[in-house]
């Protein structure tokens, strides 16, 4: 604020000594004007959403099993000839599931052992290798983590299916050094910027993804500081950040995109400029 | 006199359940009495409500008293095993909130900003569409498109959430990340 107010004093004195005007100049401090009308540009932040509940963590899982184990102690009798047909092979497997989920919350040695005859075991035993058999399936569920995170494939959309990860793209800037950064691109006369963003997502990685821009309000803005020089003027250039959501599909990068990634936040600080994850960190999921 | 109506007091609580009232269907199924599974239906459905016992479908285990004295070790530390989960769940409530603060302060930076540098840009931004409406553009598009396929292009609605966004399960899907997915031109 002081910086603001002798700004102004030496711009009024500077009037009154060229101009003469008695004018004076305004008592509240006026913000610092640009030198030039900034340059805007649109950027996407592509999102693809976690694909997989997140993993409880260890006290979460040992809560969760003393409270199971204090339920397993107090719960009502359950009304198994309503659920199981008396004498079914269903009976006789959920029966010997829930002696072995009883010795697991009680240890094997709490509960006295019923007076099962080796005749009336091998019989229960047969049981349950016949409904295994019957009941046999392809169907078996994959696994939560995804080879492409062993491999550290960056191009893969099926890494990281806990996490909410991010498409940065690798571009040659000015100085001809290679910038990760978000897809971005100037909006043409007459076009919101919110269309400018997809256009440009277009236009940098191809048609291939089904993505859905969430809203016309964007969700963040960097301003690079201009380093102040006594050359001419530079106008500052803005960049919005428009929210988008990836639901199929894959980047299909044009040619001067030279790589893309699909990466975590933490991934995004290790390979973006010091100032740009600055002011872009505080608008990207944590987990 | 007292005497006799102080023994009729003091003896077994007879049911105060009226004859009429009484549900018979808590009684054990007897085999040639009709549909099996009805009679356990109605067992379930409608316990015994003559109140002769402390619960209808039945108590505890009988060793319920040694068991949960295996599963809680003390009545301490229950209180503290609560109260760290109290303070976990405190701690990602809290996490969780402070992000969502972050994002808002960002966007609301973003859109003082926007206001600052360009008001017409701005006031394009904070204007609220009608998902109902199809703009022109759309219209015509779907004219030409067969029936189907215009479906398709209709059913991806501004401003709502697209059908297809999943929401995260336990397990990955079989097929896993659809990458042959063709494109359906829309109009910005």
């Amino acid at each position: 604020m002081s910086r603001l107010a002798r700004r102004c004093e030496r711009l009024s004195r500077n009037l009154a000594t060229v101009a003469s005007d008695p004018l004076p100049s305004t008592s509240s401090p006026r913000p610092p004007r640009p030198s030039s009308k900034p340059i805007l540009y649109s950027s996407v932040i592509l999102n693809r959403a976690p694909i997989l509940t997140p993993s409880p963590t260890t006290f979460e899982r040992a809560f969760y099993a003393y409270q199971q184990r204090i339920r397993r102690a107090l719960h009502n009798p359950f009304p198994s000839e309503f659920y199981f047909k008396q004498g079914s092979l269903l009976e006789a497997r959920f029966n010997s599931e829930e002696r072995f989920r009883e010795k697991v919350a009680w240890g094997p040695t709490y509960a006295k052992e019923e007076d099962l005859s080796p005749e009336a075991k091998a019989a229960e035993q047969a049981a349950m290798d016949q409904m295994a058999l019957q009941e046999k399936s392809d169907d078996k569920l994959m696994p939560r983590v995804h080879p492409s995170d062993e491999a550290r494939d960056y191009h893969s959309l099926d890494r990281k299916g806990r996490r909410n990860i991010y498409l940065i793209i690798q571009r040659a800037a000015e100085d001809g050094q290679l910038v990760w950064e978000f897809p971005q691109g100037q909006p043409v006369e007459d076009e919101l910027l919110h269309q400018a963003a997809q256009r440009e997502l277009y236009a940098h990685c191809g048609k291939n993804m089904d993505t859905w821009i969430v809203a016309r309000k964007p969700i963040g803005m960097y301003k690079p500081s201009i380093p102040t020089t006594t050359s001419t003027p530079t106008p500052e250039a803005i960049t919005f950040f428009f929210k988008g959501h990836i639901m199929a599909g894959q980047v299909n990068p044009e040619k001067f995109v030279k790589d893309f990634a699909w990466v975590t936040k933490q991934e995004i600080e290790t390979r973006v400029r010091r100032a740009y994850w600055e002011g872009v960190k505080d608008m990207l999921s944590d987990h | 006199m007292a005497s006799s109506l102080l023994a009729w007091c003091r003896a077994r609580p007879v049911s105060l359940t009226p004859a009429a009232h009484v549900r018979h269907y808590a009684k054990p199924a007897d085999a040639n009495a009709g549909d099996t599974r009805l009679i356990l239906i109605r067992r379930a459905l409608y316990p015994g409500n003559i109140r002769n016992r402390a619960s209808p479908t039945g108590t505890w285990r009988p060793d319920v008293r040694q068991t949960i004295q295996r599963a809680i070790p003390s009545v301490q530390a229950h209180h503290t095993i609560e109260r760290a989960w109290l303070l976990h769940r405190r701690l990602v409530r809290k996490r969780r909130e402070a992000e969502l603060a972050r994002k808002f302060e960002c966007m609301k930076n973003a859109m003082d900003e926007l206001k600052r540098v360009d008001s017409r840009l701005y006031s394009e931004a904070n204007k609220v569409e009608d998902p109902r409406a199809r703009s022109k553009v759309e219209m015509e598009k779907m004219k030409q498109l067969p029936a189907l396929e215009a479906r398709a292009f209709d059913a991806r609605v501004r401003g709502l959430f697209p059908r297809e966004m999943r929401i995260p399960a336990e397990t990955p899907s079989k097929n896993g990340w659809n990458y042959e997915w063709k494109p359906i031109e829309r109009p910005l």
